[in-house]
């Protein structure tokens, strides 16, 4: 992040009009005008000249100006700031004489600053308000559409140890853990780590105080003169090979929310005096950007933490099942911030059957997942009234059909008892059946409409023998690779399936999530793998 | 995504992936459209190269919002749209064409 400096470095006509009035003030002791030449000044040179602040006209004195202009006589400097930039200041033009000169160039000079001085400040102080506010709004704009904390602090306190012409930077901010006990880290700009890191975290001490505390800001010309300073234990003072900081500025951030202090601001100088009320301005400004864009990039993540755990929080226990091997999967996205409606259940029903369930509410975040716990609920108490698929579902659509928010819910329910699969669909992906001799089939593929949108659901029968295995599974499995062509998705899963061992460990599973999404997965994703035991491995059991 | 009036009504046209961050305009230009009263609004999904779930959800509720006066259509080729449209069989839901020239022509 950067300041942008306002206009190019071309004179303003006000300057070359003085240059040209005060060329002929140049005068030999007989009263001759002499010959004068003009020379660009840099800042970095008009700053070793140690004009005053706001002169207009400056004189350099002997020793400055033999080492600025070699063989010079005598030198006037019109200061102009559009020959600068807003973080180096401004440059100049000089009149350089090489003869001897009597004082009348002084007297003119003088002469300036007394017509012109006034006008010529107001000028600039307007400009450099506008060039402030200029660089005040693209901070602010860049800070507030940034949500990853670590980029915006880093973003901020460079963007402001810039703007106030700090030596050095550094940002303390608060963040809250995930047992709601509050940190601090801090950031630093114009100095490596290292140079703070044996150092230990500032504590509430006088200088700091005011800062943390939210009691406004603090500006000294010289931190060290300050009466505030260096009472506390241990140091007394700054601590052994830290960094020297006379001049000192320090900006509490506040969160526009809730009036917390979020962290602070603190930019240091080796040389007193350098911060004005117009760096005050900035860093306060950048402060109060930095706030907003905190509080966002905050609440942000306690919503993304708060779904994430709503969705993991309504995740099942899955019971053991006699008989049959169970492995289940759950996986937020692993890019982007967004959470799905994803779910799985596995219900033993009274009869002694099992009910196998996934399905997938449309949309994202805390709508999707509360829509989630609803359906996933509803489901669970027909299947246990011991209801066929197709009733399960069909009441479930009726109930969805009396929300006020039209909903979209795929879901695949199965019913297992003894050799048989009893299954029904609305609008959710097959089911893979994968028989004992290496076969698969695709079940219930497009037999119903979603909930929400259909209201018959008709049952398939199929048998499930021991040796057979079943494959549940949401449409983020097939629909992560760069092509999202579900037809090309499923045939992947197939021959991905194909390839895998019989019956499916936990290991298989979460190899064929990582072949088939490469581990960048956008989408949540939803896994129920169940595998009917044959009497190999009842044998295996029996004999453990 | 573009909304054109023509002679027989307004053609929606969405192009590239119409997924969770494209189903909220989808929703508002049907609902921009809708105001226009139009007697057929065809919802062109030629250039559409993913169709997720949420898109298909906004698609049932333009056709179900729509009004007595309306009819809405989906132009819908190639199985990038078609794939999903049959696994959820949406196909017996939506009135869909395989071209924009059949959706405007259509009775």
């Amino acid at each position: 992040m950067t300041l942008t400096p306002r206009g190019a470095a071309s004179s303003e006509p006000e300057t070359a009009a003085l240059l040209d009035a005060l060329a002929p003030s140049f005068t030999a002791p007989d009263g001759r005008p002499v010959a004068v030449e003009r020379r660009a000044i840099t800042p970095d040179e008009l700053a070793a000249l140690a004009p005053v602040d706001g002169e207009v006209v400056v004189v350099p004195d002997d020793t400055r100006l033999a080492a600025l202009v070699p063989g010079a006589t005598a030198a006037l400097v019109v200061v102009d700031p559009e020959r600068g930039d807003s973080t180096s200041g401004a440059g100049g033009t000089a009149l350089v004489a090489r003869e001897p000169v009597d004082r009348s160039h002084v007297a003119a000079a003088r002469a300036v600053a007394a017509a012109t001085g006034e006008l010529r400040r107001t000028v600039a102080g307007l400009r450099g308000e506008a060039a402030v506010i200029d660089a005040l709004q693209s901070v602010g704009r860049q800070l507030t559409a940034q949500l990853d904390i670590d980029t915006l602090v880093q973003d901020a306190t460079d963007a402001a140890t810039t703007a106030v012409g700090a030596a050095f930077g550094a940002f303390f901010y608060n963040l809250i853990n995930q047992f709601g006990e509050s940190y601090t880290l801090y950031t630093l700009s114009g100095v490596p780590r290292e140079a703070f890191s044996r150092f230990p975290m500032p504590r509430n001490t006088e200088v700091f105080a005011p800062t943390f505390d939210g009691n406004g800001t603090v500006r000294s010309d010289d931190i060290t003169a300050d009466p505030r300073f260096g009472h506390n234990a241990p140091y007394h003072g700054m601590p052994e090979g830290h960094l020297p900081v006379r001049s000192y500025l320090a900006v509490s951030v506040i969160s526009p929310s809730n009036g917390e202090v979020l962290g602070g601001f603190f930019f240091g100088h080796p040389e007193p005096g350098r911060f004005t009320a117009r760096h005050e301005y900035l860093a306060e400004g950048i402060a109060g950007y930095s706030a907003i864009a905190l509080d966002n990039a905050r609440l942000y993540g306690r919503e993304r933490n708060f779904t994430r755990e709503l969705s993991r929080s309504m995740l099942p226990d899955v019971p053991p099942v006699p008989g049959l091997d169970l492995v289940t999967r759950y996986l937020p996205a692993a890019t982007g911030p967004n959470i799905g409606g994803d779910w799985f259940d596995v219900i033993p029903l009274g009869s002694g059957a099992t009910a196998f369930v996934i399905g997938d509410v449309v949309g994202h975040g805390v709508p999707a997942a509360t829509i989630m716990g609803q359906v996933r609920t509803a489901i669970r108490s027909y299947a246990l009234l011991d209801l066929g698929p197709a009733d399960v579902l069909g009441h479930v659509a009726t109930l969805l059909g009396g929300f006020t928010e039209p909903t979209f819910v795929t879901c695949f329910y199965a019913v297992h008892a003894a050799q048989e699969l009893v299954y029904a669909n609305a609008g959710h992906l097959p089911a893979l059946l994968r028989r004992a001799d290496g076969t698969i089939e695709q079940l219930g593929e497009a037999t119903a409409q979603p909930l929400g949108v259909g209201a018959a659901f008709p049952e398939r029968r199929t048998t499930f023998p021991p040796g057979d295995g079943l494959l549940l599974y949401t449409d983020g499995l097939v629909e992560s690779r760069s092509s999202r062509d579900l037809a090309q998705g499923m045939e992947w899963l197939l021959a991905a399936v194909a390839a895998l061992p019989r019956p499916l460990g936990p290991a298989d599973c979460d190899r064929l999530v990582a072949t088939l999404t490469g581990g960048e997965h956008d989408d949540d994703i939803a896994l129920v793998s169940v595998h009917h035991r044959d009497g190999h491995h009842r044998d295996a059991e029996a004999a453990r | 995504m573009t909304l054109e009036q023509v002679p027989e009504g307004v053609v929606l046209a969405v192009a590239g992936a119409l997924d969770l961050s494209l189903a909220s305009t989808l929703r508002r230009t049907v609902e921009r459209a809708a105001r226009l009263r139009p007697s057929v609004l065809v919802i062109d999904l030629t250039a559409v190269t993913f169709l997720a779930s949420v898109g298909m959800a906004e698609l049932v509720r333009a056709h179900r919002q729509s009004g007595e006066d309306t009819a809405v259509r989906v132009v819908a080729t190639g199985r990038l749209v078609l794939r999903p449209l049959q696994v959820t069989r949406l196909t017996d839901e939506l009135a869909l064409h395989d071209t924009l020239a059949d959706a405007l022509a259509a009775r």
